[in-house]
């Protein structure tokens, strides 16, 4: 799982081509929209692609994928019980 | 005296007719050009399209071209339009010669359909060069103008992504109340292509049914495809119909949505209006931009009701007939709008049940009314939204100009040099830049340093031109479509594809929710801008514009420009000139 989150971390970090940022500034249950990392509907975008490209997940819609990319947590939990990659 | 724009001719072509008559009969009879994907190939064939049902073969034939060289459908549609514009309106190609035209297209893709296809094989293949030569925005115009025969013609090309055809024909309008033209053939042409269906698809907007604007069920919107062009011209008596005002604002909110209170379609509106002399509640019928994505539905009825209140006229969406045709909705609404005027109907809403909370509830169609005056709205990414007024009978006159205001250039920057973009950071956060191309931090970096200069936190218009806009995103993207066999492509390079990207994102930092175009012509793009940004002025309209002049190239263009024996582009070229009223 420890492996999964930082991995997630740099990819969101590569992806989203966040300059200034590193895995440890990213905490584990930090929101990652809004008031948290700042990130915004095309990153959530961005991150539906993460989860394609890399784990083999399709979500159909942004409003779905909204309470998977609450936090790095929620998503790695997501990711463990549904990747096909 | 007399002074109005008429519209004396209009040619359309799109999914539910090859021409007026065969437009009118499906709008009437609520027939649905949407359906299964026939010509375009995508691996995402599950998708509906609006896609004309034609092939490229029949098309040609139809035009009597015997030339069997491949073609894009952007060149090909916008031709017979234009066409059937001409001969509506009683003008030949002979007797325009006599006579100073422009012709002023809106289109985004240009002949991507074709090069998409070649792409890849053109890094190598010289027996394919000949595919540039139609691609770019600006050069696919000309090919409809030397298909037409219109040689003696100024050609014109604006690429405010959705909105460019409305856009197009709000600028023939300007030209001809100035006298800078007798004739103007203004609107827009777009062909389907796997670049912006797969581009759509990142946005996760694309309906896996048939779209239905203005549904609480909506789930996006169609890709649809064609072209349609009016004639216009000044004081004419045979007209069919007026156009009577418009408006061209920006939102100003985000490259891909619009703002919840619907701030630039409201603007917009309001502009048109006013122009037009008229009321709201003289407009008896709104045809909407109703895309049909959650969005874009919700925001435009909050503008709508920012505008008419309780008094809300006929609203439909007809883009459940034809799909959404991007770049060329402008013009093929616009025709749709006078095809109901005249024939006394409003074409109805398809597909609609269940309403929006807080929405505007839609018409399914009315018959047997007589239509004075509608709007016609269309908006683009970026928040690029115009509106326009169409008149059924004489508007009220428009003012004949009595001052002319001078300006001078009071900022002019230039920047050459990718090494300089580091100093973005002086007026944008990494964060805020995080997706930011090179162009677009060049583009931002001369526009605020040029403001800067220039004493102004935000100008009252921006225009921008530019050949190709984003090249280095929209061609990766374009490999990304290839390489990666349509899956897993990124969002952020094709939200930065279309060429009003940089016009728009320079309004949306600066908050400037004034006047936005993009003019995406070749070389004679800046000029374009330049003449659109002096017009402005010089009419009063505003007090100051940013006009900026942007373009790049990669590796791989260059070398293709170079064995097309053409003048290498440069690597990063970025100019912004604030003009100010004396």
């Amino acid at each position: 799982m420890e492996q999964l989150v930082l991995t997630l971390k740099e990819q969101i970090i590569e992806t989203l081509n966040l300059e200034e940022i590193t895995p440890d500034d990213i905490e584990n249950d930090a929101p990652l929209f809004g008031d948290g990392l700042g990130l915004d509907s095309i990153d959530a975008l961005e991150l539906i692609v993460i989860l394609d490209k890399y784990y083999g997940i399709k979500l159909g819609s942004p409003a779905e994928a909204k309470e998977i990319f609450t936090s790095i947590n929620t998503i790695a939990d997501y990711v463990v019980k549904n990747r096909t990659k | 005296m007399k002074s109005f724009i008429s519209v004396t001719g209009m040619g359309i072509i799109c999914s539910i007719g090859k021409d007026a008559n065969a437009v009118l009969d499906a709008l009437k009879k609520g027939e649905s050009g949407i359906g299964q994907m026939q010509y375009l190939q995508s691996k995402h064939a599950y998708l509906p399209v609006g896609e004309v049902k034609l092939s490229n073969d029949e098309m040609k034939q139809m035009l009597g071209i015997e030339d069997a060289t491949p073609m894009s459908r952007t060149s090909l549609m916008g031709a017979i339009a234009i066409g059937e514009a001409l001969q509506q309106a009683g003008l030949t190609v002979e007797s325009l010669k006599q006579k100073r035209v422009a012709l002023i297209s809106g289109t985004t893709v240009g002949g991507m359909d074709l090069t998409e296809n070649y792409y890849q094989q053109m890094k190598q293949d010289d027996s394919l060069l000949y595919l540039p030569k139609s691609n770019e925005c600006g050069k696919s115009t000309d090919e409809m103008a030397q298909l037409v025969g219109l040689d003696g013609a100024e050609t014109c090309t604006i690429s405010t992504a959705c909105s460019s055809a409305l856009n197009a024909i709000i600028l023939g309008s300007e030209m001809l109340k100035r006298d800078e033209v007798d004739v103007v053939i203004a609107g827009g042409s777009e062909a389907l292509s796997k670049f912006h269906l797969n581009g759509f698809h990142t946005l996760m907007i694309l309906d896996k049914e048939r779209c239905r604007p203005f549904d609480d069920t909506r789930a996006g919107l169609n890709l649809g495809e064609g072209a349609a062009f009016v004639v216009l011209q000044k004081n004419a008596e045979n007209a069919l119909a007026y156009v009577s005002g418009y408006g061209n604002r920006c939102d100003a909110f985000h490259q891909t949505a619009s703002s919840d209170n619907g701030e630039g379609a409201y603007l917009a509106m309001k502009d048109a209006l006013e122009m037009a002399g008229l009321a709201p509640n003289a407009i008896q019928y709104v045809n909407a931009h109703g895309t049909g994505t959650p969005n874009n539905d919700i925001s435009e009825s909050q503008s709508l009701k920012r505008i008419f209140g309780d008094n809300m006229p006929l609203v439909s969406s007809t883009k459940s007939f034809t799909g959404h045709t991007t770049s060329a909705s402008g013009s093929i609404e616009t025709v749709i709008c006078i095809l109901a005027m005249q024939n006394q109907f409003v074409p109805g809403n398809l597909g609609w049940k269940n309403p929006i909370d807080g929405g505007v509830v839609p018409t399914l169609g009315a018959e047997n009314i007589a239509l004075q005056h509608v709007i016609c709205n269309s908006f683009g990414f970026g928040g690029n939204d115009s509106s326009m007024v169409i008149s059924l009978t004489e508007p009220a006159t428009f003012a004949a100009q009595s001052e002319e205001y001078a300006y001078s250039v009071v900022a002019d920057e230039t920047l050459q040099d990718a090494e300089e973009l580091k100093q973005l950071k002086e007026f944008v956060s990494p964060m805020e830049s995080r997706r930011m191309g090179k162009l677009m931090k060049a583009a931002h970096l001369v526009s605020l340093r040029a403001l800067q200069k220039a004493n102004l936190a935000c100008p009252d218009a921006i225009i921008t031109a530019t050949s190709r806009g984003m090249l280095e995103t929209s061609l990766q993207f374009l490999d990304d479509i290839n390489q990666l066999d349509e899956e897993t492509l990124k969002p952020t390079l094709f939200m930065q594809s279309t060429h009003n990207t940089l016009s728009s994102a320079i309004a949306i930092r600066t908050k400037c929710y004034g006047y936005n175009s993009t003019y995406s012509h070749g070389d004679d793009s800046f000029k374009w801008a330049m003449r659109d940004a002096e017009r402005l002025i010089q009419t009063g309209k505003v007090q100051s514009v940013l006009v900026g002049c942007f373009d790049e190239s990669t590796p791989d263009f260059s070398q293709i420009a170079q064995r097309c024996g053409e003048p290498i582009p440069a690597d990063l070229y970025a100019k912004a000139v604030v003009l100010v009223r004396k």
